[in-house]
């Protein structure tokens, strides 16, 4: 009895174990800290990742899949599971650029805001995992018209930089499989990297626990939740990570009344729509590294949106189209020729996300800018697979939201930002977040890097 | 087909949509020809349960409405534009209807639906080489929840629970004495109800037989909710009490108030009398409660089920699961009283605890009860009556008959007549009721009675019957020992098993005086056809609680308040004095709002002490006169004082 007193009273108990997460428990743990994660999801690893469809979707996501704004015109996807989005992601690591740092800062007025001073920060977050360029040799003909096309309308892309170690192409391993968690570990997912470094190192993980509550009450922070199915539980800890994301956070703090006015405002997505291209010819775009390009085109940039070298499995193909019965399965039948880019929107429109009596709403919608945008993307993916001769051009009837940011916006007034810029919550110098959920605005360029270097950066400064 | 979630009809709904959204062509199979029902719990199970009451609702729906009509359904919300509400909610039923019967059709999930992906020549896949090994395999949802199991239900929160209780108290307090009652009959009738899965919940976590659960458990409880609707609300109502002559034209009264939180510690081996008993006396009296179970015993959820089936609020009666530790936490956080049933080493610790906060403490602690057989007692009653005093419980009750005198007269022919019972008696954590004694609820305390049993055996003592046991079973028989020695530690200290020591005594005073010397003092039994010599020794053993020629009856009534003496405990409960010692009893006085002052308020002076003092003589020496006299100087001291008062 008398020894395990000790493990009763955390030094840090972190919310979620996703990007920010994982590697702020990293971190913490080194500093020789008692740390206790948290993760509502299962825990999955190579060998017990879900093989079909329909468990992918409804094991990895919260509310079985995906959840929707008030209009019911976009779909959030939010990872429920040991790893978070690392393991359903296509672990792109992409630096921000200047533009969104002075973005952030310009919404902001934090100071590290800034390119050169988080460069250091970028640097040690990509020693931490193993990055590869996919080869040219393997890419597969969906990558082939997006590179092509491209081209042909001079437009700038680049290969892909992925957090992998060795995909074994030449074997004909297909990575869309592995959207539902990496089945050969090659993806370097927090859970095979942070999350396996941090249990080395004497991380208590905690799967299947769902927390509703915190309380500060000064010397310590409580935490109060329930482990799947069981009686509601408390842990006490001096310092709490929240790394539960744009939404988890926002519901969290909402759900234990807490007294911010900002809470759950300026919510982004980089909302996404899909455009398929179909052609005579098979693409076979499910091949390989299915995703192996990306767009670097300034003007892009200036417009404010990217193109993707995208595709989905099935079922996420057959939510795409609009319509049912014979007109949908012979559609379906067509999959096999089709080429896919979608076009990720910089968001300007900041949505809101509330909590109340036990119910998510999130309004998220597209003001004229984000629409202009999104069809400036739109205009572009025509041209580039007009360029390569397709025959239709079908778009996306479902556009969906995974770039899930803002919430708790970082700032110096606690009348618009929840955050300072010492990571803590404005009102409570015990609670501190460094997840995408600061994010002030939508920066254009996919989050997961800068959210480890801002989480290593806000380790850093922790101090119990 | 296969849901647990879905009813039949339901399934019938889904297949019928199925048809709709996929009627299947010359290269894809329709929906339903595929039995795809089979698997959409995968989905249901992850859904909140709010989409899933939708779901079920429509396909409820879907299972009578003609296809052409689930089509139109599906068609019109296909149509849906623009961001109204109504657009909004057409979407979302549009996205989840086409999302289940996609997901279902496309995952692929039996050999018949394998053509699908044929047929769309997806033939994505990755060789996933299982020889490599899974490093991370070790680490499972149930590896890490078992590890964590150890600072996880230990540290449930105890200054959340107080929280909780003390927000709980106010209601609890505007809560009338009738309404309270109201609960109490509810959980009658859900105890009433339930009584089998309480047995087979009461037998799965402490091995009693299960006649012991029944009698003592089921019974017992039901008992004491009817004695709290019978009396209750008399023993808490107002008291008016007598106002002295000395206090002419005033009243007075006692209110039982609620003291806030009772904190209740219960033992292993009544898990279920000693969690409902306990709680509903406090709760009746006002109080929030916090019930900490044993961790042998806890009946995990099994108290909550009960209360909230009788519509209590969670935050009335919280239970708190968890070892000493979590005992311990509890009191930090400063309950109103702390009402314990427990062992005397326990008992110690936990007022050492109150005391730093001076919080009240009930303490229902253990015992060595004796049973005197005298020589003209009905000798057929006295031994089945201290066999059943001796084994009921398997000897774990804390009024157990752990000693057994029998004069020496009588000795002999009732030691036959003994081993004749007990032979009979069987062994067993049954099913049925056809069993006496059930298996050692903890194997620690096996442990004690093994080692009490070598240490007896040791110091002469003689067994007569209970050879068979190998001293590690928990299923212990009777043990029946003689020869016993005052140094042996069975005639010391608490065995707690069952065990049935016999001893010759001569004289009566004699045997009261060692008795007496025992540090226990919870309960004693008598056996004799002589009232007086009954009265007499019941007076002259120094003991909570007494039954005459029975044993452990006085529990058997909930008008008497049981507790023990000297180390069996403090205070008393049950009854009256029971239910009231969950009470502040607050004293009140009422005198009318006159302008009147009184005599012993200021100013003094030396008239006002000379006739005060000649007052109090008068009062206090008795007879007529005086009295005319105590009347006469009162009167003449109350106008003086008010006088000099208003000067």
């Amino acid at each position: 009895m008398r020894t395990e007193i000790k493990n009763h009273f955390f030094d840090v108990i972190i919310i979620g174990s996703g990007v920010s997460g994982s590697v702020m428990a990293y971190e913490l743990g080194k500093k020789g800290l008692n740390c206790l994660m948290l993760e509502a999801g299962e825990f999955f690893s190579r060998s017990n990742f879900p093989k079909k469809e329909i468990d992918g979707n409804s094991k990895l996501y919260w509310s079985g899949g995906a959840e929707f704004n008030q209009t019911a015109n976009l779909a959030l996807l939010r990872p429920k599971v040991v790893g978070g989005g690392s393991i359903v992601n296509q672990a792109l690591l992409d630096r921000f650029d200047q533009n969104a740092w002075d973005d952030f800062k310009r919404n902001s007025g934090v100071n590290f805001f800034d390119q050169d001073k988080m460069s250091e920060w970028y640097q040690k977050a990509e020693q931490g995992v193993n990055q590869e360029v996919i080869p040219a040799e393997f890419r597969n003909k969906n990558a082939q018209i997006f590179a092509d096309g491209f081209k042909a309308n001079g437009f700038e892309c680049a290969p892909l930089n992925r957090a992998q170690k060795n995909c074994r192409y030449s074997e004909g391993n297909d990575c869309i499989e592995c959207l539902s968690g990496c089945k050969i570990d090659s993806k370097q997912s927090m859970l095979i990297t942070y999350i396996k470094e941090s249990l080395k190192q004497g991380l208590k993980l905690l799967s299947k626990f769902e927390v509703d509550q915190i309380e500060d009450k000064g010397d310590k922070v409580l935490v109060h939740g329930r482990h799947y199915k069981s009686q509601r539980k408390s842990f006490s800890c001096r310092k709490l990570v929240l790394a539960a994301g744009a939404i988890g956070n926002s519901k969290l703090l909402q759900n234990s009344n807490w007294k911010l006015p900002a809470i759950g405002h300026h919510f982004y997505t980089h909302p996404q729509f899909m455009v398929l291209g179909e052609f005579k010819e098979d693409i076979l775009a499910h091949k390989g590294p299915f995703q192996a390009m990306k767009s670097a085109d300034a003007g892009f940039r200036k417009k404010g949106f990217k193109l993707e070298n995208v595709f989905a499995p099935p079922v996420g193909l057959s939510m795409l189209f609009k319509g049912f019965g014979h007109e949908h399965m012979q559609l379906m039948k067509r999959i096999k020729k089709m080429a896919c880019i979608e076009v990720a929107v910089r968001d300007t429109q900041p949505g809101k996300i509330s909590f109340k009596k036990g119910k998510l709403k999130i309004i998220k919608t597209l003001n004229e800018e984000d629409k202009k945008r999104r069809n400036a993307g739109i205009e572009a993916i025509e041209k580039i697979f007009s360029s390569q001769g397709a025959v239709a051009i079908h778009q996306g009837n479902l556009p969906i939201g995974l770039h899930l940011m803002g919430g708790c916006r970082i700032g110096q007034d606690d009348r618009n930002s929840v955050v300072n810029p010492e990571f803590q919550l404005h009102n409570s110098k015990n609670i501190f977040v460094a997840d995408s959920s600061i994010f002030p605005s939508a920066p254009g360029i996919n989050p997961s890097l800068t959210i480890m270097a801002l989480s290593k950066k806000a380790a850093q400064g922790m101090v119990l | 087909m296969i849901s647990t979630h879905f009813s039949k009809l339901q399934l019938r709904g889904l297949n019928r949509l199925g048809d709709v959204v996929i009627p299947g062509d010359h290269d894809f199979p329709s929906f339903s020809s595929l039995k795809l029902d089979d698997h959409v719990d995968r989905i249901l199970d992850h859904m909140n349960d709010d989409d899933r009451s939708g779901l079920k609702i429509v396909m409820s729906l879907f299972a009578f409405l003609p296809k052409f009509f689930i089509f139109f359904i599906l068609w019109i919300t296909e149509k849906a534009e623009g961001e109204s509400f109504l657009a909004s909610q057409l979407r979302l039923v549009n996205t989840g209807l086409k999302g289940v019967i996609f997901t279902l059709y496309y995952s692929n999930l039996n050999s018949k639906s394998e053509i699908i992906h044929q047929v769309m020549e997806w033939d994505a896949n990755i060789n996933d080489y299982p020889d490599e090994g899974d490093e991370m395999q070790q680490y499972t949802d149930e590896a890490l929840s078992g590890e964590s199991q150890k600072y996880f239900d230990t540290i449930m929160d105890a200054h959340k629970i107080r929280e909780i209780s003390r927000n709980a108290e106010p209601k609890l307090r505007s809560l009338s004495i009738d309404s309270r009652l109201r609960y109490i009959s509810r959980l009658k009738e859900v105890i009433l109800n339930k009584r089998e899965m309480i047995i087979d919940r009461i037998q799965a976590d402490n091995g009693k037989s299960r006649t012991d659960a029944l009698v003592s458990e089921i019974f017992g409880v039901l008992d004491h909710l009817a004695w709290l609707e019978k009396y209750a609300a008399k023993a808490l109502a107002d008291e008016k009490v007598p106002t002295p002559v000395s206090l002419l034209g005033k009243s007075s009264k006692i209110y039982y108030e609620p003291m806030g939180t009772v904190l209740i510690i219960s033992p292993w081996n009544y898990p279920f009398y000693q969690a409902i008993v306990p709680i509903t006396a406090s709760f009746v009296a006002g109080n929030a409660v916090i019930y900490k179970p044993s961790e042998v015993t806890p009946l995990t959820g099994l108290i909550e089920e009960l209360l909230q089936a009788a519509d209590f609020q969670p935050s009335w009666v919280q239970v708190a699961y968890g070892e000493g530790k979590m005992g311990a936490d509890l009191i930090d956080q400063r309950p109103d009283k702390i009402f314990f049933t427990g062992s005397v080493a326990t008992g110690k610790k936990i007022m050492a605890q109150a005391s730093q906060y001076l919080i009240p403490v009930e303490l229902e602690l253990g015992g060595k009860d004796p049973s005197i057989v005298f020589e003209d007692a009905n000798l057929e009653r006295a031994v089945r009556g201290v066999l059943w005093g001796a084994l009921t419980c398997t000897g774990q009750s804390c009024t157990s008959v752990e000693q057994v005198y029998v004069h020496e007269s009588i000795y002999d022919k009732f030691k036959k007549m003994l081993l004749g019972e007990v032979s009979k008696i069987r062994q067993g954590t049954d099913s049925n009721g056809e069993g006496e004694i059930g298996r050692m609820t903890a194997h620690s305390q096996t442990k004690i009675v093994a080692e009490h049993l070598q240490d007896a055996l040791d110091k002469g003592a003689s067994l007569l019957f209970g050879d068979s046991w190998d001293r590690e079973t928990d299923l212990i028989p009777p043990l029946v020992l003689e020869n016993l020695q005052k140094n042996m530690l069975m005639v010391q200290e608490e065995t707690f098993g069952p065990i049935v020591p016999l001893q010759k005594f001569s004289s009566e005073q004699e045997l009261i005086d060692e008795l007496n010397e025992s540090k226990y003092g919870l309960s004693a039994s008598i056996w004799s056809a002589d009232k007086q010599r009954c009265d007499r020794v019941s007076r002259a053993l120094k003991t909570g609680n007494v039954s005459i020629n029975n044993v452990m009856l006085t529990e058997g009534n909930h008008n008497l308040p049981f507790g023990g003496v000297k180390d069996s405990g403090i205070g008393r409960y049950k009854g009256v004095h029971g239910l009231r010692a969950f009470c502040h009893s607050k004293s009140v006085l009422i005198d009318g709002n006159s302008s009147k002052c009184e005599v012993n308020w200021f100013p003094y002076t030396e008239k006002k002490y000379k006739s005060f003092d000649k007052m109090m003589v008068s009062l206090f020496s008795g007879g007529i006169g005086n009295f005319v006299k105590f009347a006469l100087t009162g009167v003449g001291l109350e106008s003086y004082s008010d006088k000099i008062a208003k000067k």
